[in-house]
């Protein structure tokens, strides 16, 4: 994903059992984070049509 | 490669005769200068039309999806691979087949050609490694292998894979060839550089699908841009949508892309669309050790999973 | 007919002057080729070409247009009404098209200009336009223009044709629309007397050129259902992938495909280029698909360009010859070859066996 320009940190792998609530709720604080210090994805965000 | 020729005819001409085979599949003279169209015999009678030589770069094995008679099909070593890929995702049966392999030495970059020649080419004669190019009246000989399909300039598969038959002695394979500096080249980019990149590489696209369609791989029945419900994709020309598509087509070949480049030489406006692929070929090699359609035994790396699998993404 | 004499030194000047009433479009080279874009202030079209890669019949009929705008929010008073999209239908000008390609718009009028039928966007948009042709010296290997009812000094579609002749352009007016545009950049000096007879000898020059032909006396006198069923279908769409290069780059294709596309609470309802070759041009609401394989879709196209269009409007056929197609299709299916099989086809005479 990185290689075709998509910021790195906006995607990211775990692996979570069900038994790790505590390693769930890490991570998703983690990734929140890094990606709303990023900013919004302006990317892939289609621009305004124009006839 | 010329002396292909009688050979696949030959070869042709007993298949067929001896039922073996319910038809041929291979290339006929094209209409245009480095053009020769795919084509299928049924009658050896007919044989006459088959041709070879270095204008034979769309790969054949797109022409065997669920086909279900019995066929002859000529491959050069990127066709007979995307042949073994075909037979581990069960699109053709090995025993429906007899390969009438074709060791290559090359394709002919008809972009690279055309681009010398301002007042167009009228006609090309080839000749070993000569190419004798006619244009208004005037001849001018070219070093083929200067000439090369960016894809056969590195490939090193040159000699088919698998094979029943073989239209001429097996040739060299080209060694110490850098296959990724483009692909490096990229890597050293920062993420908005490579977002440029990609915007300026794919903005001729029109949309027509010709890299998706000539692709042996892409064979769903309904590709992901075509559904509509729901849409993933849009259908105009914004580039957004575009880039989608392109991005898309490229991790669906993943772990399965031969690089026989007909993808980039379908392309009417000339997008170098191996660039995307290219990048996941380099790191299927890199962390798994894998190039697709080398054996029919092997399962491909992103269907298997082993305990040596890299995993340093996963947090 | 009136012959104006561009000095080629005031090419740039008058081009700069008309720029302020006219949109201008003209060949632009990219890296590899040539293709029809809107000129910026000052720039020239460059005339140093055969012919585009995709054709210029995106300057009239884009192949993604907006034609209405919605809103889906309930608090606004005029929600889920289709309201018209802005569009510009002032004066614009293509410069240096070829004649085929001019052409190819009155054979696109048939369809989108018909006493029943009007097509507003295309029809404004196409008569805001001043055609300034630029015919063709030296033809491409794969120009069929000649027999397929053009020729590279044809003046059909026309407003202005220009002629290279060495230091100077040659502009034939064709039409009104074409003197106002002379006038508008100020080109006026009119060619001496021997002007219109030096443009005929450089036509029939360029025509003796075109190498290459199709025959077409025979379609219209042959029987629908015998050339849709006659057996070298098989064969023709054997190498076709399907993809949509023949028909995008064609300047006589016309079918489109109307989509609407949301974004949060408002959408657009638009139109785009839709292909033949394309399997969802067919398929219905319930999966069933009627023209569901490669060898239908094939035919169809060739069936409509060389059958179907020579029946409706008796007119030739639905090509103008410019050879887009052979040059650019990945697997080398060459009209001229099919057309040839159908104005040739004798059912009687195939010993193919009936299938």
């Amino acid at each position: 994903m990185e290689h075709m320009g998509v910021e790195p940190g906006r995607l990211s792998f775990s692996w979570i059992s069900s038994a790790e609530s505590t390693k769930f709720v890490e991570v998703v604080k983690d990734v929140t984070a890094t990606v709303k210090a990023l900013g919004p994805n302006n990317n892939f965000k289609k621009a305004a049509k124009v006839a | 490669m010329l002396g292909y020729i009688d050979k696949i005819r030959e070869i042709s001409k007993r298949l067929l005769d001896e039922g073996r085979v319910d038809m041929i599949i291979g290339f006929r003279k094209g209409t245009i200068p480095m053009m020769n169209e795919p084509c299928f015999v049924k009658n050896s009678g007919e044989l006459s039309t088959l041709v070879w030589d270095s204008n034979c770069g769309i790969n054949l094995a797109n022409y065997l999806t669920d086909r279900k008679e019995k066929i002859g099909i000529v491959a050069k070593g990127c066709d007979s691979r995307n042949i073994v890929t075909h037979i581990i995702e069960n699109k053709i049966k090995r025993e429906k087949l007899v390969i009438i392999g074709i060791p290559c030495k090359g394709m002919i970059d008809k972009r690279k050609v055309a681009g010398m020649f301002e007042n167009g080419i009228d006609d090309i004669t080839e000749e070993d490694n000569i190419l004798r190019v006619k244009s208004r009246g005037v001849e001018t000989s070219l070093k083929k292998s200067d000439l090369l399909q960016e894809n056969c300039e590195l490939c090193i598969h040159r000699n088919p894979v698998i094979y029943d038959e073989l239209a001429g002695p097996l040739v060299e394979e080209q060694k110490d060839v850098d296959r990724y500096a483009d692909v490096r080249r990229i890597e050293a980019m920062t993420a908005p550089e490579k977002w440029e990149y990609f915007k300026d590489l794919i903005s001729p696209c029109i949309r027509c699908y010709a890299c998706r369609n000539a692709c042996p791989l892409c064979y769903c029945p309904t590709c992901f841009v075509d559904e509509s419900r729901p849409q993933w994709c849009g259908k105009g020309q914004d580039e957004i949508d575009t880039r989608t598509f392109h991005f898309l087509r490229a991790y669906h070949c993943a772990g399965r892309c031969t690089d026989c480049g007909a993808c980039e030489r379908a392309c009417p406006v000339g997008i170098k669309v191996r660039q995307f692929t290219s990048k996941l070929n380099k790191d299927c090699l890199d962390m798994f050790g894998w190039e697709a359609g080398l054996s029919p035994d092997q399962r491909p790396p992103l269907d298997t999973y082993k305990p040596a699998d890299p995993g340093d993404f996963i947090k | 007919m009136k012959v104006i004499k561009i000095d080629k030194n005031d090419w740039a000047g008058g081009i700069g002057k008309i720029q302020s009433s006219y949109r201008l479009y003209g060949p632009v080279k990219g890296d590899a080729f040539h293709d029809f874009k809107a000129l910026e202030k000052g720039e020239l079209p460059d005339l140093n070409f055969f012919n585009t890669r995709v054709s210029p019949k995106s300057v009239v009929y884009p192949q993604s247009e907006v034609m209405f705008e919605y809103s889906l929010d309930e608090k606004d008073a005029e929600h889920h009404i289709l309201k018209d999209a802005a569009k510009d239908y002032s004066p614009k000008a293509v410069l240096g098209i070829r004649p085929c390609d001019a052409a190819s718009f009155l054979l696109v009028k048939r369809n989108f200009d018909t006493p029943e039928y009007k097509d507003p966007y295309w029809i404004r948009s196409y008569e805001a336009t001043t055609f300034v042709g630029y015919a063709c010296n030296n033809p491409c290997s794969t120009c069929f223009c000649t027999t397929a009812g053009s020729g590279p000094f044809n003046e059909e579609g026309l407003d202005v044709l220009l002629v290279d002749e060495g230091d100077c352009y040659y502009a034939k007016v064709i039409t009104s629309k074409g003197e106002n545009l002379l006038n508008a950049a100020g080109w006026k000096t009119e060619a001496d007397g021997g002007a219109p007879d030096k443009i005929a000898a450089l036509g029939k020059e360029a025509g003796s050129k075109i190498g290459s032909s199709v025959a077409t006396d025979q379609l219209k006198d042959k029987k629908t259902t015998e050339l849709y069923e006659a057996p070298f279908w098989e064969d023709v769409s054997f190498a076709c992938i399907n993809c949509g290069t023949c028909t995008y780059l064609c300047p006589t294709c016309w079918c489109f495909d109307i989509q609407d596309e949301n974004s949060g609470c408002s959408g657009v309802r638009m139109r785009n280029w839709d292909s033949c070759m394309f399997p969802l041009f067919t398929i219905h609401g319930t999966g069933h698909n009627p023209r569901g394989t490669k060898l239908q879709r094939v035919r169809q196209r060739f069936m409509h360009k060389l059958k179907y269009y020579v029946d409706k409007y008796d007119n030739g056929i639905q090509c103008v010859g410019c050879g887009r197609c052979i040059r650019s299709c990945p697997v080398n299916i060459d009209i001229r070859r099919v057309c040839d099989m159908m104005n040739s086809y004798d059912p009687k005479a195939c010993a193919c066996p009936a299938k």
